[in-house]
Formats: structure tokens, C-alpha cells, sequence
């Protein structure tokens, strides 16, 4: 499991032909990275485009306000978002509102616990004194997007995968290598690569259950890896198993956390999960 | 603790969460108690919704029935990484936190001995 990152893309090309039809990137998305492209391009230029689709924005500003941020303001409209939140911040709320219906339909519980480890890995950057909660809570919500792929590209391996879970206890990313020969993590890698998307995303994405090996982004994958098993002891939602996955010892130690830090994570995640219902709920 | 919109909130339930007005105001404390008035002023400011404590009528029994499932539940949740000491502490906090809102909700049901310095908390 200590491949190059060469050999890995390798591998990669191979087995991207296995799944046909990557989905093609929201629209809105291919379309605000563009525009970043060009320097000149103004936030409220950005804003304009992602206001003029009413049912987007909607739903971006519903997480905008809800418990993830814990902002005492309402975020009224999108120019207002992109001030206080930030681009990055906005770009990733855009992309996940333009998955929800995808995550919803692949797999039950899945959008619960993305927004659960969203939750819990905000919480976890907020006790480190970090001052980029939103941007790993981002990462958090988009985790497990490989897994969305994978169950709506492969739905009968996805299905065997399952009963293979339950008849084994392991790990969804166990069974799926068991089965496929790769998990999540790497549909996640092509899934970024094929939707052009930064490596703040990209790298939590491939290496949430390899945290060791992300180079550019380590400390938020890390935050990630440790959220996914926090938020799958507490059982908010359900990400294809009901275990809890080992955290690396070298993602706690880079992150400088103490077993004594836990109560106080939990205890900033709580009224966060309690207040994440009306995100669960369908639009 | 649950959120509610504003039309299904009734007179009597308590705010589990303060309000503000979106210049940091406040509007409400929390702990204070839903009232007519204070709807009326929330639907004039467009408030949508606001946090309830929720109801709690569970008994005592009831209470550390629904400890004892959570924790174990939680405990299955972690049967793969038993001997791994940081999943242990993850595993003993997520107990201790379910097994203070058990305590905290039991303490709750204590009723007040008729003295008027305690209210509301």
C-alpha cells in the first residue's frame, strides 16, 4: 500500500475503463472554474453566474446557514456568501449541491454521514485552533464521492460488496478491493481528475482511509480520515459499513492530537448534528 | 434539541438556542420560553425557524434503556480496532458523552422542591 503516486495513476488509466461513463462535471462547476482561470474574473461576476440558477443557489445557501458554520447572520444571497465564507468555500458548496440529488440516489444514509463527517471534521479543525474549518469541512462533505460513482456506475458489484460487508464484517474498502482489486479512494482520484478539481479535494478524496500518503493537502486529509471514524462511532448516517475504520497513528501524531482532545471534539460536533436535520430532509 | 419552523412552534416550548437578529441583537436567550409575542416578532422579522428542547418523557427506566442500547451499539460499532488504544478513548468518550445526557436528562426530571430560586436552567 506504499505505491508511488506514478504507479497509482497508472493503475488508474487502466481501471477508469472499467467504469464507464464517469458523470460529467455540473455544469455550474466546469463553468466557475473557467472563469477563476482568467485573473480578471471578479467575485461578483462568480456570483452572478451562481445566482442565476435559483435552485442552486437555494440550496448553497441553505448550507450557508446551517449548523456547519455556525454563523450568528443570515447568509441572505450569494455575493454575501462569497464575502464572509470565501470563494473556495462557495465553489465547494456549489459542486456539492450540484451532487446532492447524485449522492442521494446512490446509496441511503451516504448523504448523512458526508454531512456528518463534514460536521465532525469541522469540529475536529476548530479544536486544533485552525482557522480553516470551512474549507476541511468542504472536504469532508465530498469524501466519499468515489463511493457515489461507484454505486450508481456498478450497482451489482456495489451489491455484492454490500453482502460481502455484512457477511464478513469488513470495512466497505476491504470488500471492495477484495472484489474490484480498488476502492473508493482511487474512483475518488479519477472522479477529481476527470472534474478538474483542486487537490484540496482531490487528495482527501483518494487518501481518506490512506491519510499517510497525501503530500499537498496531509493535515485536512487527515482531519478528514480521523472525522470519517469519529462520525461512524457516533452513527450519524451510513457509509456502506457499520464499523469503525482504524485512525493512522501517523495522521494523530502530525495533527499533534491527544486522546483527552475527544470530549471536547464531541462535545462541539453534538449540537451541529442536531441542527444538521433539516439538511437531511429532501428539498 | 430540534429545529422547528416557525409555524409549527407552539407557546410553552423552550428555546434550546438564543436568537439573534442579524446585527447580533439578541432577541431571546436561551433557556426563555416561546410565547405569542415572540412568535409574532420572529414572523415580522422573518425569522423561518427557531431550536426547541425537545420534549423528554422518557422515564427513568426508559432513559438508561436507551443508554445501554447506545452504548452497545457504539461498543459493535468499534469490535475491529478493540486493541488499539486511540479507538478505545474515541470509543470510551462517545460512551461517557451519551452516558452525561442520560445523567443531565435525569437530573432534569428532578422536580423543583418549591423553592423560587430555582428555575428554569
Amino acid at each position: 500500500m506504499s505505491a508511488p503516486n506514478v504507479s497509482d495513476r497508472m493503475t488508474a488509466k487502466r481501471e477508469v475503463r472499467r467504469i464507464k461513463n464517469l458523470p460529467t462535471v455540473p455544469g455550474v462547476v466546469a463553468k466557475i472554474s473557467r472563469m477563476v482561470e482568467n485573473p480578471e474574473t471578479s467575485a461578483a461576476e462568480v456570483g452572478k453566474l451562481i445566482s442565476q440558477d435559483q435552485v442552486l443557489s437555494a440550496k448553497v445557501l441553505r448550507m450557508a446557514n446551517s449548523a456547519f458554520f455556525g454563523m450568528s447572520r443570515k447568509i441572505s444571497n450569494i455575493p454575501s456568501a462569497l464575502m464572509i465564507l470565501g470563494f473556495d468555500v462557495v465553489k465547494g458548496l456549489v459542486l456539492t449541491s450540484s451532487v446532492f440529488d447524485m449522492i442521494q440516489k446512490s446509496m441511503g444514509g451516504l448523504w448523512e454521514h458526508s454531512i456528518g463527517c463534514a460536521a465532525a471534521a469541522g469540529a475536529v479543525a476548530t479544536a486544533l485552533g485552525r482557522d480553516d474549518a470551512e474549507e476541511i469541512l468542504v472536504a469532508g462533505l465530498l469524501h466519499d464521492l468515489g463511493k457515489v460513482v461507484l454505486a450508481l456506475n456498478m450497482p451489482d458489484e456495489v451489491a455484492m460488496i454490500r453482502a460481502k460487508v455484512e457477511e464478513e464484517n469488513l470495512f466497505f474498502y476491504e470488500a471492495e478491493t477484495a472484489i474490484l482489486d480498488f476502492h473508493h479512494g482511487e474512483v475518488g482520484l479519477w472522479l477529481a481528475e476527470h472534474w478538474n478539481l483542486p487537490e484540496s479535494l482531490g487528495e482527501p478524496m483518494r487518501l481518506h482511509h490512506n491519510p499517510e500518503r497525501a503530500v499537498v493537502y496531509p493535515e485536512c486529509t487527515a482531519i478528514v480520515h480521523i472525522a470519517d471514524s469519529i462520525i461512524r462511532g457516533w452513527g450519524f448516517g451510513f457509509p456502506g459499513d457499520s464499523l469503525v475504520p482504524p485512525i493512522s497513528p501517523a495522521a494523530w501524531e502530525m495533527l499533534g492530537l491527544k486522546v483527552t482532545d475527544f470530549p471536547a471534539i464531541l462535545d462541539i460536533l453534538e449540537p451541529k448534528l442536531a441542527n444538521l436535520s433539516e439538511l437531511t430532509q429532501a428539498s | 434539541m430540534k429545529r422547528i419552523s416557525i409555524e409549527h412552534a407552539q407557546p410553552g416550548q423552550i428555546l434550546a438556542q438564543k436568537l439573534q437578529r442579524s446585527d447580533g441583537v439578541l432577541l431571546a436567550g436561551q433557556g426563555a420560553e416561546v410565547t405569542e409575542g415572540l412568535l409574532r416578532m420572529l414572523a415580522r422579522m422573518n425569522v423561518d425557524t427557531i431550536v426547541i428542547e425537545e420534549d423528554n418523557q422518557m422515564t427513568p427506566e426508559e432513559l438508561e434503556e436507551a443508554f445501554q442500547k447506545r452504548q452497545a451499539e457504539v461498543t459493535q460499532r468499534f469490535v475491529r480496532v478493540e486493541d488499539q488504544p486511540i479507538m478505545v478513548a474515541l470509543k470510551n468518550a462517545l460512551v461517557d458523552k451519551a452516558q452525561r445526557e442520560r445523567d443531565e436528562a435525569l437530573a432534569s426530571m428532578i422536580p423543583a422542591a418549591g423553592s423560587e430560586e430555582e428555575g428554569k436552567k
